[in-house]
């Protein structure tokens, strides 16, 4: 019957509140039937129904007055009630605000709260609060670990650029420091070449300058030889000389004898011209002798004339043979001379064959350490390039890094924290 | 002694045997001498002999052309050089100055010369005047001969010559 009435009654309740005012007015004059109407209201459901204690009977009235003042503590209590109710819808309203916030806009600033005296809502939005704290507490620190992160990654980035660069121009000077040691591969090489062909061409002038030497020492043999021979010489041309002179005398008693032959033919002819017709013949003897004694001066002035061609000649000889034993002296002196240069170039060109033998060995070994060393720049450069290759992924893997944590701030900016 | 040269052989295989008169061609042996360039002869038979220029003892007082006293196997006499004598010039002494000794009418005066040539035979007609342009010395020319090989022989009359020196010097 309730629920029959209930219905019944709640959209009349409006009408009864509203005609309340004009029901007192209706029930004037009857000692508890405005009680009873009051009552009739009330379990109605309409708490506001009082009863008009004026013009009642002083019992009706204090049934009424209480009636009145208990409806009026219900209506307290009803209003108490409300204004919770009111609180507690409020604040889930703003728990739902936040919420929806969070959602929509990633706003985490917007949830206020108060407790509201309520066992179950509040341990709710205390919850929901924490959660709400906690989230701003991860947004901040994701935001900052995000900034962080970026600044991290561009300094990655930075930094492996600039390993990357470097390690491009270490590539490029291990290239180049490989061509050099190639090229001084090749230098050394040359250098080693030209030493063994300085140490060959020592090798010559030794034979050579040892050739020399005894050359020398044959030539100063043979300068000496030629300086006894020339003294032999000297004193032949005196024998000759004296001999010369020997022939002279001779030939100075042929001339004297042929001078007398020729005055005692002469005489002789006269004599035979003195005798006539006698001496003819004598004459013609004497005159044949003449002529004979003629032919000896002719021949004796021949013979001075060659002695003293000769005596010229033996002088010539002799101050030839002078400037010969000079020129043997002077040739001795610089054979000694030149026998001491050669001596000097002998010992030079021995260190000078040393000395390339020498730069040979080394510049061998130089040329075996290049080849090690543009081994290892080869190894060097494969392991640089391998530097250069993985500095170029971690470059682009920074980068990666850069634009994911721009990526993160973005994202994480979305939240508002603060 | 041995005859080695061969021109003395041939000389006294061409000797005649003796002397053979010469009926043909009259003629004069001339002892030939040279002073300088001047080849000048003399009769043989004036010429005792020939020696070299010896020690000399100068003159005091007498003509140039005397030019001292020699001696000779000890006999002494005048010397006299003909070029001066003839005024041509003056000879020149040397070791081979050659003296010869001219005899004429017992008077021995020698004479110096640069070389004696030797005898000569000249033919009487080979004999030429000597040429007017001689002058006072022709008195002492007999006559001039030109020979093919020794060119233009003065003959001198050394009698003249000798008559002429002593008149000057004892004149002087």
């Amino acid at each position: 019957m309730a629920t029959e009435e209930t219905p019944q009654k709640t959209p009349k309740q409006k009408k009864p509140a509203a005609a309340k005012a004009s029901k007192p007015a209706i029930t004037p004059g009857a000692p508890l039937t405005k009680v009873m109407k009051a009552l009739e209201y009330i379990s109605a459901g309409d708490y506001t129904a009082r009863v008009d204690v004026r013009g009642l009977e002083p019992d009706a009235a204090a049934v009424a007055e209480l009636l009145n003042r208990a409806m009026d503590r219900v209506s307290a209590e009803q209003r108490v009630a409300a204004a919770r109710r009111d609180e507690m819808r409020h604040m889930l309203e703003a728990a739902q605000g936040a919420l929806s916030a969070l959602v929509t806009r990633g706003d985490l600033t917007t949830f206020q709260w108060s407790p509201v005296d309520d066992a179950v809502i509040d341990p709710l939005l205390d919850g929901f609060s924490r959660v709400i704290e906690t989230l701003r507490v991860f947004v901040r620190e994701i935001n900052e670990a995000a900034l962080r992160l970026s600044s991290s990654a561009n300094e990655v980035l930075a930094a492996s650029t600039q390993h990357e660069s470097s390690s491009t121009e270490q590539a490029a000077a291990i290239h180049e420091t490989t061509a050099t040691m190639e090229e001084l591969k090749h230098a050394s090489a040359q250098i080693a070449e030209n030493a063994g062909a300085v140490a060959r061409v020592a090798e010559e002038t030794l034979n050579s300058a040892r050739s020399g030497r005894g050359a020398i020492g044959e030539f100063i043999q043979a300068m000496q030889q030629i300086r006894a021979d020339g003294l032999a010489v000297s004193e032949s041309i005196t024998k000759l000389l004296r001999r010369v002179e020997r022939i002279g005398t001779v030939v100075e008693v042929i001339d004297e004898i042929a001078d007398r032959s020729d005055l005692l033919a002469l005489n002789a002819a006269l004599e035979g011209s003195r005798a006539g017709e006698a001496g003819k013949g004598f004459s013609i003897v004497a005159a044949e002798m003449r002529r004979l004694a003629e032919n000896v001066l002719d021949s004796t002035k021949e013979i001075k004339n060659l002695i003293t061609e000769i005596r010229e000649a033996t002088a010539a000889a002799a101050s030839a043979a002078d400037a010969s034993r000079q020129a043997t002296e002077q040739g001795e002196r610089l054979g000694s001379v030149a026998a001491g240069a050669v001596e000097g170039i002998l010992a030079g060109v021995q260190e000078t064959s040393d000395a390339a033998r020498v730069i040979n060995l080394a510049t061998q070994q130089q040329r075996t350490a290049t080849e090690q060393v543009v081994a290892s720049m080869g190894e060097i450069e494969d392991v640089t390039r391998q530097t250069t290759s993985a500095s170029k992924q971690a470059t682009s893997a920074a980068a990666e890094l850069t634009q994911l944590a721009s990526r993160l701030s973005e994202l994480i900016r979305r939240f508002k924290a603060d | 002694m041995t005859l080695a040269d061969p021109t003395l052989k041939e000389a006294l295989e061409n000797a005649p045997a003796r002397a053979r008169p010469d009926v043909v061609r009259p003629d004069a042996e001339y002892f030939v001498f040279r002073i300088d360039s001047l080849l000048m002869g003399v009769a043989s038979e004036q010429v005792r002999e020939v020696t070299r220029l010896s020690a000399l003892t100068a003159l005091p007082r007498v003509p140039s052309f005397v030019l001292g006293v020699a001696g000779h196997r000890g006999e002494v006499f005048p010397l006299i050089d003909l070029l001066r004598f003839l005024g041509q010039g003056e000879s020149r002494t040397s070791p081979r100055t050659r003296i010869f000794v001219a005899q004429t009418q017992g008077a021995v005066v020698g004479f110096v010369a640069d070389e004696v040539i030797g005898l000569t035979r000249v033919f009487v007609d080979q004999k030429l005047p000597p040429p007017a342009a001689t002058g006072p010395n022709s008195e002492f020319i007999d006559g001039v001969v030109n020979s093919r090989e020794d060119g233009s022989m003065t003959l001198l009359n050394i009698g003249r010559i000798m008559q002429s020196a002593r008149a000057r010097v004892v004149s002087r």
